[in-house]
């Protein structure tokens, strides 16, 4: 099989990627911001299963001292540069591994995140989910262009 | 891949009506719907998900207290039923281990307050002579919900808790069903200090009040009719009411139970370690002040891995 070539991708996998890690940016960012300034200015309900303080401040809510929330905004930034135009275009062989990598550790990410949430603090929070919901679809974009650029390059090995 | 008889290789062209046809037909659709056979993955990545939710759903937490609810055998002197059950997984352990970094950083502020100086000059010590620490409270009380959380917290820096159950204010008063502990059928083990709790009514309504749970002894009335009194509380007669070896005393909640609406015991004992948290400054702030009161009531000072008290009243 021929190696597949970037500027086959299909232009609505490169929106769809770089806007989802652009949406995963911005939701991290500000749960980065508030974790170090005030995790109670959540802009989310503070009582019952949704609580986003709740999850934010718990004791889960960090990784051998690491906020969660920054793991989030600087997985959503290499996400990002691995999902631009540049980097989908690109040649260079170790790029779609590290955005397939990336995004399935993203996937599983969200796994544990979730069982964190309903099984060890009781609670929900809704810009966590939010973060969450966009990892999956992230994933399933990036599995989407990676099929994308292999079915591109066997039509165009049949063609030679 | 399958060989003809003479052993040589068959066409990669699958021919019709052979016994392949089934791994054909499957190979065919995955060069016919790439885009479907990549996103298997994440149709795993939901149904994990999916299957989490379920199990939450159906009540198949691992932190899941039993929906019955456990009568435990009192210290003496109790005469009714707790409606007490186990404490989720993690919650006493959580407590019972903040760090001295965070309590430090917490330190005495505003939104707790500090017991009352009584200005005793003998000290209440038990059977043992250790410093006494007595706390009246009942399980229907919100205000003493609140309060065992910082008492908790303060005293496991002296001794260790074991016995410890869950249970929640009434449903029916101010700051309805705030989880809590239950001091009642509980254990406090140290080698300076000794804890005595009573419970006097369980939240399960009998007749117009509450069960009553356990009966205060005739010394422990004495007390309570002495300091739960002006000039130590504008509110003779109410709880909790908490007496620190006679020195200091606590009449009412160090802070509002506000602070733990609608949370349940796992939501408050995992933010105890997060400064920041609301619910850290109001607990951990009021088990500060406990601290602090009782290193100066009795000159006893935390253990090795407590924090330093900070100043009383401060």
């Amino acid at each position: 099989m021929a190696t597949p070539r970037g500027r086959d991708v299909p232009r609505w996998i490169i929106a769809t990627t770089l806007g989802l890690s652009m949406l995963a940016v911005g939701l991290t960012a500000y749960l980065t911001v508030t974790h170090y300034t005030d995790p109670s200015a959540l802009a989310c309900p503070d009582t019952g299963i949704i609580n986003c303080t709740a999850v934010t401040t718990s004791s889960w809510s960090a990784i051998l001292g690491v906020p969660v929330a920054l793991l989030g905004l600087l997985w959503a930034l290499t996400m990002a540069g691995l999902n631009s135009p540049w980097a989908w275009r690109s040649s260079t062989k170790w790029l779609p591994a590290a955005r397939l990598t990336l995004s399935g550790a993203g996937a599983v990410m969200v796994l544990y995140l979730v069982y964190i949430e309903l099984f060890r603090v009781d609670a929900i929070c809704l810009w966590c989910t939010g973060v969450h919901l966009t990892a999956v679809a992230l994933f399933a974009a990036v599995l989407a262009g990676r099929a994308s650029l292999a079915t591109t390059s066997r039509a165009a090995s049949l063609a030679r | 891949m399958s060989n003809t008889p003479s052993g040589s290789e068959r066409p990669s062209r699958p021919a019709p009506h052979t016994s392949t046809q089934k791994s054909t037909s499957r190979s065919s659709f995955r060069r016919r719907h790439p885009i479907l056979r990549a996103l298997v993955p994440i149709g795993l990545v939901v149904l994990a998900l999916v299957t989490l939710v379920v199990i939450k759903v159906t009540g198949g937490s691992s932190n899941a207290t039993p929906a019955a609810s456990k009568v435990v055998s009192g210290n003496g002197g109790s005469s009714g039923s707790s409606g007490s059950t186990p404490l989720p997984a993690g919650v006493l352990s959580e407590v019972t281990s903040v760090s001295p970094a965070t309590l430090g950083a917490i330190g005495e502020p505003s939104s707790s307050t500090s017991p009352t100086a009584t200005g005793s000059k003998t000290t209440l010590t038990a059977a043992n002579g250790k410093p006494e620490i007595l706390f009246m409270g009942a399980e229907f009380c919100p205000y003493c919900a609140a309060q065992r959380w910082a008492l908790v917290v303060a005293l496991s820096q002296f001794g260790t808790f074991s016995g410890l159950t869950a249970t929640h204010s009434t449903t029916t008063d101010v700051y309805p069903d705030t989880k809590t502990f239950s001091f009642y059928g509980s254990t406090y083990t140290s080698t300076s200090l000794d804890f005595t709790s009573v419970e006097l009514e369980s939240n399960q309504v009998s007749g117009n009040s509450y069960a009553t749970l356990q009966t205060p002894t005739s010394a422990e009335t004495a007390l309570l009719s002495r300091y739960d009194a002006a000039p130590y509380t504008s509110q003779p007669g109410s709880i909790p009411f908490l007496d620190i070896a006679n020195k200091y005393i606590s009449v009412g909640a160090g802070f509002t139970p506000q602070v733990l609406q609608g949370l349940s015991m796992q939501q408050i004992a995992s933010q105890l370690s997060h400064k920041n948290s609301p619910v850290a400054t109001a607990i951990d702030g009021e088990a500060n002040r406990i601290v602090a009161s009782i290193t100066a009531a009795t000159g006893i000072k935390p253990g090795p891995a407590a924090p330093a008290a900070p100043a009383v009243g401060s």
